[in-house]
């Protein structure tokens, strides 16, 4: 008797667990049928060179929507992030011929660290608690990014014009590799397992998402909420930077508004992820997937001929379907 | 007892409205001063400034924005944010145009945009009234969506409008050099003063920006009030469209690229709070008009490429110094509560 009943209860709860799975997450799922339908529609789709390029395009984005993840899940948003990477590509770029690549890309990626503190200095001192403020101060600080990088190149595109032994850093980003993985890969790894390690093992990356769960409750119980917040921009500014020096690499040029798309996209491959907007829930690791399904998306678009517009509408419409249906399943889980 | 303690809470938050309201004019002294000085000292500026028609001008190109940011108000005031007029704004354009090249009469097409911006806004309050979803993020992605459908409307070219009497309607000079525009403006301003202050739509929303709670059971509809705020904002950026439409007798479907932040900072510049029920329409005209002097200012100082970007750093500069007095204010008026 409960040889037999207990194979279909078994059974039952691994239907209710797919069930539950495709309701929670129906960007996934519908992501996922889009993949398919190319791959049959398409059969370019399922080619190395075609894998070789997904991978390759998301590029920039995975660095900044690394970065993204923990000011996100600490209930913060870092709308600076275009005007960061459009500041460090130029400074990069301009500073190759004076003090060379290694030292050029060195200070490059200080400029990105010394942007987030800046961005953290001023919500600190303000005393900004809620996402409104956070994201206000880090759009006009977007904007100071942007015109300093403007002004330091007096609008002229940087283009990487040098022999090929004074770029050879950024050849390897574009092209290199080591052993199977390409270089670009390697950094994308690397960069995720210590953020990975970061959010999971250590006490700042459990600060990070107490400050997100609830801001005054966390200070009550004695979470460094200060260093928490110094760590979540400086960190999001790093990864911009390092994202600008792929960007670089890969369209060999530096242009100083180069940045601005990287702003929603990064905020979108978060959501999308499943990393809650309003904070104190999410991880890395959901970020990687957001940022592929996004990337996959995109070549899907392009492979079946929509055109760029419809596909800016429909990252617009994802946006607000994955905000919509968190809000709704967050009032499912309180009741 | 109870009484005292009142009167004492009362007079501590007073004091710190009345702290705020002296450091933002204390502020906005400062940079008309700076402007006036900056615009003096050089030899390109020192005549052009301080002319009728250089006002004229500001005061025609602010119309647009300040046509937008009574609905932003609005809605900040009631405790949300919309990101969308920007997208909006193009969007009425690029449909009002469209329209009317296809032999639809002009009114029909105003109003076709005009009810084309009240759908937006009840799609934005559907999704973040009703379903309490965060509004800057559902409403930036409609922003996206709206910018995205009037590329594929018009394949990302400007479009020019084949209607000649179009153009009238906002460029029309009714008093002597002031257009047509300007006066829809300020109708606009008023009708939004009156609102906020004379009804009891407009002390609802002030109500329910401030708690909303409290509003709640005070016997405010508070979802009703809050979804009617973002549809009075979708009217209002589709109007801005058709009037910018109309203005240059064309339209570009990214005409609104950084159109909603530009307005909201120039907002909560004028003293409209981010974090809702402090604001006004008066303080709205005020921050639009003060961003619009200092971006005409500093655009006259542009002798040199290098000097050219120094505007819109400036501009972060100061919207991100007034955001952080907003939000260090708060921080005070929380320690003192």
């Amino acid at each position: 008797m409960s040889a037999v009943t207990q194979p279909l209860e078994a059974r039952r709860s691994v239907s209710q667990t797919v069930g539950n799975f495709l309701r929670d997450n129906p960007i996934y799922v519908a992501i996922v049928g889009l993949v398919v339908v190319t791959s049959i529609v398409e059969p370019k789709f399922l080619t190395y060179s075609n894998f070789d390029n997904i991978i390759r395009s998301a590029g920039t984005l995975i660095f900044a929507a690394l970065g993204m993840t923990f000011v996100i899940m600490a209930g913060f948003l870092d709308l600076s992030i275009g005007g960061i990477i459009s500041l460090v590509a130029v400074v990069t770029v301009t500073l190759i011929d004076r003090v060379g690549q290694g030292p050029a890309i060195l200070i490059g990626l200080t400029v990105g660290i010394v942007c987030g503190l800046i961005n953290s200095g001023l919500i600190l001192s303000s005393g900004a608690l809620t996402q409104a403020e956070s994201l206000f101060i880090t759009f006009g600080m977007s904007l100071v990014y942007g015109a300093v990088a403007l002004m330091y190149v007096q609008g002229v595109t940087q283009f990487l014009t040098y022999s090929e032994s004074d770029i050879s850093i950024f050849n390897a980003i574009n092209s290199g590799t080591i052993g199977f993985l390409s270089v670009f890969t390697a950094m994308a790894v690397i960069a995720f397992v210590i953020l990975f390690i970061i959010e999971r093992r250590t006490y700042m990356g459990r600060a990070v998402v107490l400050t997100g769960g609830n801001k005054i409750a966390a200070r009550l119980a004695g979470v460094p909420i200060s260093k928490s917040i110094v760590m979540i921009y400086a960190i999001s500014g790093l990864l911009s930077a390092i994202g600008a020096v792929v960007l670089v690499s890969r369209v060999t040029l530096a242009d100083p508004t180069m940045g601005t798309p990287y702003m929603t996209q990064a905020i979108l491959a978060v959501v999308v992820g499943g990393t809650a907007l309003a904070g104190g829930r999410g991880s890395v690791l959901w970020t990687v997937v957001g940022t592929f399904l996004l990337v996959l998306l995109n070549n899907c678009l392009n492979l079946l001929g929509v055109s760029s517009y419809v596909q800016f509408m429909i990252w617009g419409i994802i946006l607000i379907t994955v905000i919509w249906l968190d809000t709704v399943k967050q009032a499912r889980v309180r009741g | 007892m109870s009484a005292n303690t009142v009167t004492a809470n009362t007079r501590i938050v007073g004091a710190a409205k009345s702290g705020l309201a002296f450091q933002k004019a204390f502020l906005a002294i400062i940079l008309v001063v700076l402007v006036m000085a900056v615009s003096q000292l050089f030899p390109a500026t020192r005549n052009n400034f301080f002319t009728e028609a250089n006002f004229i001008n500001v005061l025609k190109s602010a119309s647009i924005f300040i046509i937008l940011a009574m609905g932003e108000t609005i809605v900040l005031i009631g405790g949300g944010v919309d990101l969308s007029i920007g997208g909006m704004m193009a969007f009425s354009g690029v449909v009002v145009i469209l329209l009317m090249n296809a032999g639809v009469p002009i009114p029909v097409a105003i109003a076709l945009a005009l009810l084309v911006g009240l759908g937006v806004g009840a799609i934005n309050a559907l999704i973040s009234v009703y379903q309490r979803a965060e509004p800057f993020i559902i409403t930036l992605g409609m922003g996206i969506v709206l910018t995205g459908a009037g590329q594929q409307l018009t394949n990302a070219r400007p479009v020019s409008s084949k209607v000649p009497a179009f153009a009238d309607i906002a460029n029309f000079k009714i008093l002597g050099p002031i257009p047509l525009l300007v006066v829809v403006m300020i109708a606009v301003v008023a009708v939004t003063y009156w609102v906020l202050r004379n009804t009891s739509f407009g002390r609802n929303v002030y109500a329910i920006g401030g708690d909303a709670e409290v509003a709640k059971y005070s016997g405010i509809n508070v979802r009703r009030t809050k979804a009617t705020t973002y549809l009075i904002c979708g009217l209002l950026a589709a109007l801005g469209g058709v009037m910018l439409a109309s203005q240059l007798n064309s339209a570009s479907s990214i005409a609104g690229d950084s159109t909603a932040l530009y307005v909201v900072c120039a907002v909560v510049v004028g003293g409209t709070s981010v974090a809702g029920g402090l604001g006004g329409a008066i303080k709205s005209l005020i921050g639009l008009l003060l961003l619009g002097l200092l971006t005409n200012a500093f655009n006259m100082l542009q002798v040199d490429s290098y000097v050219a970007y120094l505007p819109t750093a400036l501009l972060g500069v100061i919207i991100v110094s007034i955001l952080w007095l907003d939000s260090f204010t708060r921080k005070r008026r929380r320690e003192a509560v």
